[in-house]
């Protein structure tokens, strides 16, 4: 039981109990935030600061892949005046950040998640609409 | 539509400008070079540039289209998510419509292309020249193009005519031939085109889309997606650009996830309810009490059982299920949905309160968690000193019942709350009773019974679902646990408490004035040998004549926090009190009994009356919605319109329903569903409320139009009824969507079903 294997490979082995999925918060326009709402499938898995600071993190990131500020001045103008081949060299601000994002799920995921039996998933891989939470079985408490 | 065409037009008319514009370079450029400036084919080829560049960007860009749902993702929603769901944007109620090609309801501002068969995110207009979806990603590209072509064209007229005028003695040659040609045809599409851009220019400036405009969204209404002139031109033209969905699957980073996990300590862990709309704070010590709660969540989850339905059974029921699920706290439980009741105006714990609360004042928004939803209680500003007294009577009860399934403990709360909730014409004193009712939930009778007084403006109505309180508040004690067929005995009497419209609820936050304000109560309890066999002595929070009777209680004393410790002391002296006055009890038991008029003599609750129902407590999540069909929008407003009029006389019984301005049916309804229904009261102006397994009954729907500023957001409360809320997380459904409740509201929908539900009810279904 000991074992370390890959996620792919837990998948087998590691049955998922279920799925949790965190709505987008919509509450102030279509900003890309999610609800910091604790879900009661997570009570007996992590603690609530824990998830709503990740919840609240992510917000805070995407909030900031989405800010009308000077960055995304430039590259519009920048990108005009070239008509638009600089897409072709260079990422957008809204992909640096989402690369920080990932990044940042990745560590979450390895550092508190994981250790938990619960897999974080990035939300672009669903459009931005929702973080899937997966709850994995936890054999230890199987009776 | 005229702009619809002059869309098509414009679009047919680029490709042709392109080739005018090659034409007027050969023939123009050189000459015009000469005679003006070497500047204008600078100029022109820019702007030429400029138009393809924005072209080529709105046709091959991905317009924002959203993948397909997994299928584990809408295994929640499919069959029985109601069509529509509400959510709320900058305070307006704006409706989200299950897409079935994809498996998730649409974001707002997001539309199914039926050409691309996508749905594409902010979606504009599908464009039939650049065979492409106009969406979030592309939509600058779009505008800057006609932008940029409509620049062009007036300047490829303007240097034509120059040119013309220039040559006007040789007309007849080549040159001029070909200008004046390719000036026919620009100034000919130039009307589309401006027609266009004008158009667009509106929208970019009002912030809309042109499906919003077309379909007549926001008409008459407020756009909640606007960000002022400025701010909507400097959204279009200067935000980042927004990523694409449509990835590559790539190679997901592999995580070790291997048991044995870790989890949360439980042991010591405090739960700190903050109750709000009275400010009732009351700190519960709970061990392992989220566990329990969700149990409890889960326990109290049931489909809504009509009126009628047996009570008693369903208590057994549950008392089954409690038991052989593994609660841990059962105590904690209890307390926490006492306080949870208590707060009117915290999110609803159940999701499907959520979904159909349009909105609450202190609800930040929308909740649509496909998770069962943790109960939060805002706080207020009660003084913890009346929460801890609760808390404590509440431990009291319950502590014999630690080690029990949940519903023991529940209705010991219930009893405390409502009553001194009453006494303070709180609004927690609504909620309160809607706890007790809660409480008295397994029979559903006794919930209505309480309604009255809960009438307060708690619109927090998720606590009380019937489904969290349901085991718990068919007993207080352990005693019901052991009997259950005292629990009728216990809704009897729950009724019978109700009965006192100001005395009889026992707040356990409230101290002092509990004190007396329980002794009636409890000496309606002492009566109950006396009283019909209904009526079991075990009453919620009265309980103390049974625990006290109880002495190898199963109780461990040794997780208790003082505050339990103190509290458990108090209740042992109130009941010393108490049996001194049972003598005193009788006469005003009759008192109660005409004060509620929901009582017949006050035990007789009738089940119709209570039914709670409604909001399944946490457990009831909105994504899952009841099996209907199609839209469930009016089923709310059926069961609403059934309910309410089911139960005239729960109006009566001194209902203070909080708002229920628009809706008598409403705060009938909310008298009968406990919980549930004392927040649909105080959500009057927010809209409909709706608890979620309930929503039938739930009389917010038909209300809704007062909160909503525009004409969507009744339809939307209206359609909120989707009760997927009802559903528990674990996707039973606590409220069968069948128990929508037979009566026929004006649904909107053209078709209407008609399926027998569980207890042989019939519901409508709108399809």
């Amino acid at each position: 039981m000991a074992e370390t294997h890959s996620l792919q490979d837990m998948r087998q082995q590691t049955a998922i109990t279920a799925k949790v999925f965190i709505q987008r918060d919509y509450s102030s326009g279509t900003m890309c935030q999610f609800q910091t709402k604790f879900p009661s499938e997570l009570e007996n898995r992590i603690d609530k600061q824990q998830f709503e600071e990740t919840v609240r993190a992510l917000n805070n990131m995407y909030a900031e892949a989405e800010k009308l500020g000077s960055q995304s001045y430039i590259e519009g103008c920048l990108a005009c005046l070239t008509a638009y081949t600089v897409f072709l060299c260079m990422e957008t601000h809204y992909e640096k950040v989402l690369k920080k994002i990932a990044k940042y799920i990745q560590e979450q995921n390895d550092k508190i998640y994981a250790p938990r039996g619960l897999l974080l998933t990035d939300p672009i891989e669903r459009g931005l609409r929702v973080v899937e939470i997966t709850i994995f079985e936890d054999r230890s408490l199987t009776r | 539509m005229l702009f619809k065409c002059l869309l098509r037009c414009a679009a047919q008319q680029t490709e042709r400008i392109l080739i005018v514009f090659v034409l007027m370079c050969v023939s123009r450029c050189p000459w015009l070079t000469k005679v003006i400036s070497p500047a204008v084919p600078l100029y022109n080829g820019l702007v030429f540039l400029f138009v393809l560049a924005n072209f080529s960007m709105a046709t091959f860009m991905d317009p924002g289209v959203y993948p397909r749902a997994d299928e584990d993702e809408d295994k929640e929603d499919d069959f029985r998510a109601p069509l529509y769901k509400n959510v709320e944007i900058k305070g307006i109620q704006v409706r989200m419509k299950w897409c079935a090609t994809c498996h998730f309801y649409r974001p707002p501002r997001c539309s199914h292309c039926s050409v691309c068969d996508n749905c594409v995110e902010d979606f504009d207009h599908h464009c039939p020249w650049v065979n492409n979806c106009i969406g979030r990603r592309n939509y600058r590209y779009f505008f800057l193009f006609l932008l940029s072509l409509s620049a062009h064209m007036v300047g490829v007229f303007c240097f034509g005519l120059i040119f013309v005028l220039d040559h006007r003695e040789t007309l007849g040659a080549l040159h001029t031939t070909v200008t004046l040609v390719v000036m026919c045809i620009a100034g000919l599409f130039f009307i589309p085109v401006m027609g266009l851009t004008g158009f667009h220019m509106v929208l970019v400036a009002r912030g809309r889309t042109t499906n919003e405009q077309v379909t007549g969204k926001f008409r008459g209404g407020v756009n909640p997606f606007t960000k002022g002139c400025c701010g909507n031109v400097e959204y279009v033209l200067c935000s980042p650009l927004a990523p694409r969905y449509m990835l590559d699957p790539r190679k997901k980073p592999h995580v070790k996830i291997q048991p044995p996990f870790i989890r949360p300590d439980l042991s010591d862990r405090q739960i700190t309810i903050k109750v709000s709309d009275n400010g009732i704070h009351s700190t519960i010590i709970s061990s392992k009490s989220k566990s329990s709660l969700d149990g409890l969540d889960d326990k109290e989850t049931q489909p809504p059982l009509p009126p009628k339905a047996d009570r008693y059974n369903q208590l057994k029921s549950q008392m089954t299920s409690s038991e052989g699920k593994n609660h841990r706290n059962t105590s904690t439980t209890a307390a926490w949905w006492c306080f949870s009741s208590l707060s009117g105006k915290t999110h609803p714990s159940t999701p499907a309160m959520y979904k159909f609360r349009p909105s609450f004042g202190t609800m930040p928004k929308v909740h649509y968690h496909t998770t069962e939803e943790k109960i939060v209680i805002s706080d207020d500003r009660k003084p913890s000193a009346i929460l801890e007294e609760g808390v404590r009577g509440h431990d009291y009860r319950s502590e014999p019942n630690l080690d029990l399934p949940e519903y023991a403990n529940a209705p010991l709360h219930r009893t405390f709350q409502s009553s001194p909730l009453q006494l303070d014409s709180d609004p927690i004193n609504s909620r309160t009773l809607s706890l007790k009712q809660g409480h008295g939930r397994p029979e559903k009778g006794q919930l209505p019974a309480l309604e009255p007084r809960t009438v307060t403006s708690t619109p927090y109505k998720s606590v009380f679902s019937p489904n969290n309180l349901s085991n718990r508040n068919g007993s207080l004690s352990y005693d019901s646990l052991l009997n259950p067929s005292i629990s009728p005995a216990t809704a009897s009497e729950c009724m019978a408490h109700r009965g006192v419209p100001s005395v009889g609820f026992h707040s356990p936050y409230l101290s002092t004035k509990m004190c007396h304000i329980r002794e009636p109560d409890m000496q309606r309890q002492q009566v109950p040998p006396t009283y019909s066999p209904v009526i079991s002595p075990r009453v919620v929070g009265r309980q103390s004549p049974h625990l006290r009777d109880r002495d190898p209680s199963p109780v461990r004393y040794d997780n208790l926090s003082q505050t339990i410790m103190a509290s458990i002391q108090e209740r042992k002296e109130k009941e010393e009190r108490e049996k001194r006055q049972m003598h005193h009890g009788r006469s005003q038991t009759h008192i109660y009994a005409q004060d509620s008029g929901v009582f017949d003599g006050g035990y007789g609750l009738p089940a119709n009356a209570c039914y709670p129902d409604g909001p399944r407590g946490p457990g009831s999540r909105g994504p899952t919605p009841p099996a209907y069909g199609g839209s469930r929008d009016n089923l709310m407003g059926v069961g609403l319109m059934s309910y309410g009029q089911r139960t005239p006389v729960l109006r009566h019984a001194g209902s203070t329903l909080g708002r229920a301005p628009r809706t008598s049916p409403t705060s009938l309804h909310t008298d009968q569903s406990s919980i549930n229904s004392s927040q649909s009261r105080t959500t009057g102006p927010e809209g409909p409320y709706r608890s979620p397994a309930h929503q039938p009954h739930s009389p917010a729907m038909p209300r809704s139009p007062s909160y909503s500023r525009q004409k969507l957001s009744y339809i939307s409360a209206h359609e909120r009824i989707d009760s997927p809320q009802a559903m528990k997380v674990n996707g039973q459904m606590d409220c069968h969507p069948s128990a929508q409740g037979a009566a026929l509201s004006p649904s909107r929908h053209s078709n209407v079903k008609k399926v027998t539900g569980v207890g042989g009810t019939t519901y409508e279904i709108s399809v």
